[in-house]
C-alpha cells in the first residue's frame, strides 16, 4: 500500500507534512502533522496586557491584524470593557477590511493559482494584446535561460492541468498583476498602521491615535483599486476557470460537515451576530444555522506532542502550558504511518459533542448565507446558476466552495471597506474625534475575543491577575482545520477531506496539494 | 502625510466622493490592456537599480548602470536558496511589498529564487529536488527568514531534517549569507524568556551550538524585515564584490548606524518638549513626540524614517511608538512597550535634547554586552576571503 509523503507542504504559511495512505488511485487515509512549534503561550505568560498584542500579531505575517484585533479585545474584555468607540470600532475595521482584500487575493493567485495553471504551457498561447505578450515574452526569457527558478521542478505534465494556453498565460499574466494589487491593499494598512506586515496603531482601549483627512482619502482611493481589481479581474477569472475544473472540484473536499465562524467586521452595534460577517455555525452538514460561543473550545493533547494527562478537552485558558513529549515521526520514506503522538498542533473541538469543524471563507460565507445577508445571498445564487447548479447551495461543501467563497468574501468586504471610511469621516464631520478609553489595568479576570482570520476562525483568551497575563491563548484557524485525531481517534477537517479524494499518480500527487490548498494553511 | 486640522467642507467632498465604481471599471479595463505590468521594460529595471544604487551610497550617472551590470554580467542570475524555519513568513510577505524593485521584476530578472517554499510550485520531494539542485552549484546565495531551535531541534524540521541540521549544510556551501528579519538575527520572539525551543539567530546557533569559528552573517533585522534592505544588502555585495562594514550585532552600517530617534519627523517635537501624554489626545492628533507614551526610537538602531516602508507610503512611528524590533532580545529588554522606563534608564536630570545624545550613544540595552566582536571577514567568492572590515567596535 502506497504511502504519499509531501513535506513540505509549499505556498503556505507555516510549515506542515500531509501523511496518505492511497490504495487503488484512492486516498484511505490521513495525517497532517505541523512541524513547527514556537511556544507563544509559554513566553506571553506573565507578561504586561498593554504590550501583549504586539506579541499576539506575531503569530502570523501574512494576517497579523486579526491577532492584533482578537488581542486587544480579549484583554479589553477580561479587563471589563465590552466596546469601544465607534472610531475606533471603524478604524478597526478599515485595518481588517484591507487585511481581508489582499489576503485572498494573495492566496488566490500567489499561494493556490500554480495548482491549476499551468505556466509554461502559457508559452503556446497567441496572445492577442501587447501586456500578454510582453508577460509571454518575461516567460519565455526566463525558460530560455534555463533558470525555472521558483517554477522549476513542478509536475507541469500532469494531467489534471486543464486550462486551454490562453487562459494559462492570462492567469499569469493576473498572478503578477495581483502581486501589484495586493500591496495596495497593504498600503492602506500602512497608511493606518505605519506598515505592513506588523502594524503600530492597535492598543487596548482603541486606537493610537485619529487618522489624518488625507490618510483617509489615501484610504479610501486605494481601496477603490482594490475593488475593481476584484470586481473586473478576479470575479471574472473565477467564472472563466469554473467550468473546466468545477466537476472536479465540486466532487472532492467534502470534509466533516461542521462550519464555524465567529464573524468579522463590526457594525455599529458591536455584536457579533450582527457583523458584516456574522457569527454562527452548522452542523453535520445540515444546513441550519447554530449560535455558538468562544468558551465551549475544547484542547486535546492525545495525539500532539505534549503531556496528554493535561490536555484532554480543556479550556484553551487552561491549556498550552503542557510538558512537551516530542516522540519520533515515521521517516519520509517506507511504509511506516504515524501513530500516537505526531503533531505540534493540538486537537481543538467545538462543544459537548466535541466536533471538529472546519472553518474559513466557506464557513463565513455559509453562515452569512444563512443569516440573510442580502449581498452575499446574491452572490451564493449568482455563484451556483454560474456553475450550473442553482437552489444546490450543498455542492458548495466541497473544494469548489472553498475556491468560490474567498472570491465571494473577497468581494463583499471591498464593497464595504469604503463605507467604513465614510462612516469615519461622518464621525469626525459631526465632531466626534474620541478613539481611545483607558482601560482599568487594576481590575482583574477572564476575557476573549473571537473575530475571525481571513482563513478562518480565530479566537484569543486573556486571564489578567495582578496586573500580568496569567494565561494566554489562540485557537487559529490552522489550529481547527489542521486539527490532528482527537482523544477518541476522530480526524481533524484536512485529514478527513483527503480521504476518498483520488490521486492518479501517487508520485506526483497534484490533487493532495489542491485540497490541502483549498483550506489556505 | 501631513496632518490636517479639521474642515468641514473637505470631509463633506470626501464622504460625498464618488465611489468611481462604474467609472472606474471603465478605467480598469484599459489598465489591463495597456499596462498591466508596470515594471517588466528595460527602463523600469535601470530605475530600480538606481534606486538600489541610492540605498547602497552610491550616486553619480553611472551609479545605476553599476548596479545594473552587477547583476547582468554574471551568466547566470544570482541563485538564492531562502529557508524558512522558526518564523510567521512576515519578512517574506514584506518582500512582496517591495516597490524598489517589484517582486516581479526580482524574481523574474534580477535574481533566480530557486527554493522559497512560501512561493515555490513545486511541493515534497519535488521542492527538495530544487533545494539539492542548489546547493550542489556550491554558487548561491542563502537567506534565512526565522530562527533556528537548538534545544528542542525538532521543533522545526523540513522534509525531514531539523533546521540545524539545514542551515550548517546550506551555510557552508553559501557565497554568502543574509539573516532577514529579526528572528533570523537574533531569535525574536521565541527566544523572548523563558525561550521553550532554545530558539537562536543564524549566527549565534552557527558559532554556539555547531561550534564554527569566523562565522559571517550579515543580520538584516527588524520585525518584520524589510525586504528592500535585504535586497540592498544583495545589490551591496553584487557591485562591491565584498560584504558591507558591519556593527558589532552583525547589522550593516550603511544601513544600520543611526537610530530611529535621530531622523524621526517627530524629533523636533521632541526637542521642544511637546509630548504625547495619552493615546489619542489632542497631541496625538497633532502628531507630537511619543517618547512619554513608551516610543523605544532612542535606542534602536535602523532606518527606518529614512527608508520607511510599503513602499515609502509610511512608517512605525506615524502610526504608534516604536518597539525596538530591529535590537537583539527587545521582547525582554524594551518591555512593557508603552512605558518609558522600560529598558530606557536616564542619569540624573537630563534635558530632552541631551536625552537624544545620550541614548544615541548606547545605554539602555547593553550594546556591547552582547557584542562578540563580529568580523566581517567575507566568505564571498570562492576560494578565500574577501577585502572587508576586520572588525568594527561600538
Amino acid at each position: 500500500m502506497p504511502k504519499v509523503v509531501i513535506d513540505p507542504i509549499t505556498r503556505i504559511e507555516g510549515h506542515l507534512r500531509i501523511t496518505c495512505q492511497v490504495e487503488d488511485g484512492v486516498i484511505t487515509d490521513a495525517w497532517n502533522t505541523a512541524t513547527l512549534f514556537r511556544g507563544f503561550e509559554i513566553f506571553m505568560k506573565g507578561r504586561d496586557p498593554k504590550s501583549i498584542w504586539q506579541f499576539a500579531q506575531r503569530i502570523c505575517g501574512v494576517c497579523p491584524n486579526p491577532h492584533a484585533f482578537n488581542s486587544v479585545r480579549a484583554v479589553e474584555t477580561a479587563l471589563g470593557m465590552e466596546t469601544v468607540d465607534d472610531n475606533a470600532r471603524l478604524i478597526r475595521n478599515m485595518t481588517e477590511a484591507a487585511q481581508i482584500g489582499y489576503d485572498h487575493i494573495l492566496w488566490f493567485y500567489v499561494l493556490n493559482a500554480f495548482d491549476y495553471v499551468n505556466v509554461p504551457n502559457a508559452l503556446n498561447a497567441s496572445p492577442e494584446t501587447p501586456s500578454l505578450q510582453a508577460v509571454q515574452d518575461q516567460v519565455r526569457a526566463v525558460v530560455d535561460s534555463g533558470q525555472l527558478g521558483p517554477f522549476a521542478n513542478m509536475y507541469w505534465d500532469h494531467p489534471a492541468y486543464k486550462l486551454p494556453p490562453e487562459l494559462d498565460l492570462e492567469l499569469t499574466a493576473h498572478y503578477l498583476q495581483s502581486i501589484d494589487i495586493q500591496s495596495k491593499a497593504n498600503e492602506c494598512n500602512a497608511i493606518l498602521g505605519g506598515r505592513f506586515p506588523m502594524i503600530h496603531h492597535y492598543i487596548p482601549g482603541g486606537v493610537t491615535q485619529l487618522p489624518a483627512l488625507d490618510e483617509i482619502a489615501f484610504y479610501k482611493s486605494r481601496m477603490e483599486e482594490v475593488k475593481n481589481f476584484i470586481d473586473t479581474v478576479m470575479v471574472p477569472d473565477l467564472l472563466a476557470i469554473a467550468p473546466i475544473y468545477g466537476e472536479d472540484l465540486a466532487g472532492t473536499g467534502q470534509g466533516v460537515g461542521n462550519f464555524l465562524s465567529w464573524g468579522v467586521l463590526d457594525e455599529a452595534s458591536q455584536d457579533p451576530y450582527d457583523r458584516l460577517f456574522p457569527r454562527g455555525a452548522i452542523f453535520d452538514g445540515q444546513l441550519e444555522l447554530q449560535e455558538v460561543h468562544p468558551d465551549e473550545t475544547r484542547m486535546y493533547t492525545k495525539s500532539s506532542w505534549f503531556d496528554d494527562s493535561v490536555g484532554d478537552g480543556k479550556h484553551p485558558l487552561d491549556s498550552g502550558q503542557e510538558p512537551i513529549q516530542f516522540t519520533e515521526l515515521p521517516p519520509m520514506e517506507g511504509e511506516e504511518l504515524p501513530e500516537g503522538k505526531y503533531d505540534w498542533t493540538q486537537a481543538v473541538r467545538y462543544g459537548d459533542q466535541n466536533r471538529p469543524m472546519e472553518v474559513g471563507p466557506l464557513a463565513q460565507v455559509l453562515v452569512a448565507y444563512l443569516t440573510g445577508r442580502p449581498e452575499v445571498v446574491q452572490l451564493v445564487d449568482d455563484t451556483l446558476a454560474a456553475v450550473g447548479a442553482a437552489g444546490q447551495p450543498e455542492i458548495l461543501l466541497s473544494d469548489l466552495g472553498r475556491v468560490a467563497a474567498r472570491v465571494i468574501k473577497a468581494k463583499v468586504n471591498s464593497d464595504n471597506a469604503v463605507r467604513w471610511a465614510d462612516e469615519l469621516l461622518e464621525n469626525i464631520g459631526a465632531g466626534n474625534k474620541e478613539v481611545y478609553r483607558e482601560p482599568d489595568y487594576g481590575r482583574e479576570g477572564d476575557g476573549h475575543s473571537g473575530w475571525d482570520a481571513s482563513r478562518g476562525a480565530l479566537a484569543h483568551y486573556a486571564r489578567i491577575s495582578g496586573g500580568k497575563i496569567d494565561s494566554y491563548a489562540a485557537v487559529p484557524p490552522s489550529n481547527w482545520n489542521l486539527s490532528p485525531r482527537d482523544d477518541d481517534g476522530v480526524r481533524g477537517p484536512v485529514e478527513e477531506a483527503l480521504v476518498g479524494t483520488p490521486v492518479a499518480d501517487p508520485a506526483r500527487p497534484l490533487e493532495i496539494l489542491r485540497t490541502v490548498h483549498t483550506f489556505d494553511p | 502625510m501631513a496632518n490636517d486640522p479639521t474642515g468641514t467642507e473637505w470631509i463633506k467632498k470626501l464622504a460625498g466622493m464618488p465611489q468611481k465604481n462604474e467609472a472606474g471599471r471603465q478605467d480598469m479595463e484599459d489598465h489591463r490592456e495597456l499596462s498591466i505590468f508596470p515594471g517588466l521594460s528595460r527602463r523600469d529595471f535601470l530605475k530600480s537599480c538606481g534606486t538600489l544604487a541610492a540605498l547602497i551610497g552610491l550616486s553619480g550617472p553611472l551609479a545605476a548602470p553599476r548596479v545594473a551590470q552587477a547583476f547582468e554580467e554574471v551568466a547566470m542570475r544570482p541563485r538564492v536558496i531562502w529557508s524558512l524555519f522558526q518564523e510567521c513568513l512576515g519578512c517574506s510577505v514584506n518582500l512582496l511589498q517591495s516597490r524598489k524593485p517589484t517582486p516581479a521584476q526580482l524574481i523574474l530578472q534580477q535574481i533566480s529564487l530557486d527554493y522559497h517554499e512560501a512561493v515555490m510550485a513545486p511541493a515534497g520531494d519535488e521542492a527538495e529536488q530544487s533545494f539539492q539542485d542548489t546547493l550542489a552549484t556550491d554558487d548561491f546565495f542563502y537567506i534565512v527568514e526565522g530562527a533556528v531551535a537548538t534545544e528542542i531541534p525538532e521543533a522545526i524540521t523540513i522534509h525531514g531534517r531539523t533546521a540545524a541540521d539545514i542551515v550548517l549544510e546550506a551555510y557552508q556551501r553559501a557565497n554568502a549569507t543574509i539573516a532577514i528579519g529579526s528572528c533570523a538575527c537574533y531569535g525574536n520572539i521565541q527566544a523572548a524568556a523563558p525561550n521553550p525551543t532554545g530558539a537562536k539567530g543564524v549566527a549565534d546557533y552557527l558559532r554556539q551550538d555547531a561550534g564554527l569559528s569566523d562565522v559571517t552573517v550579515i543580520n538584516s533585522p527588524r520585525c518584520p524585515g524589510n525586504a528592500e534592505d535585504t535586497i540592498a544588502i544583495l545589490a551591496y555585495v553584487l557591485v562591491h564584490n565584498e560584504l558591507p562594514e558591519l556593527d558589532s550585532f552583525g547589522r550593516p552600517l550603511f544601513l544600520f548606524d543611526e537610530t530611529v530617534h535621530d531622523n524621526c519627523e517627530r524629533r523636533g517635537h521632541f526637542d521642544n518638549g511637546r509630548f504625547v501624554e495619552r493615546f489619542g489626545d489632542e497631541a496625538s492628533e497633532k502628531r507630537w513626540c511619543l517618547y512619554k507614551v513608551g516610543c523605544k526610537g532612542p535606542v534602536t538602531h535602523a532606518p527606518c524614517p529614512k527608508t520607511k516602508w510599503n513602499g515609502e507610503i509610511s512608517w512605525p512611528v506615524e502610526a504608534g511608538p516604536c518597539i525596538g524590533c530591529s535590537e537583539p532580545d527587545f521582547w525582554d529588554k524594551l518591555t512593557p512597550f508603552y512605558d518609558k522606563e522600560s529598558g530606557i534608564r536616564l542619569p540624573g536630570d537630563i534635558t530632552p535634547t541631551q536625552i537624544g545624545v545620550t541614548l544615541g550613544a548606547a545605554t539602555a540595552i547593553g550594546i556591547g554586552a552582547h557584542a562578540v566582536g563580529q568580523v566581517a571577514k567575507g566568505r564571498f567568492g570562492r576560494g578565500g576571503p574577501v577585502a572587508g572590515k576586520e572588525e568594527t567596535e561600538e
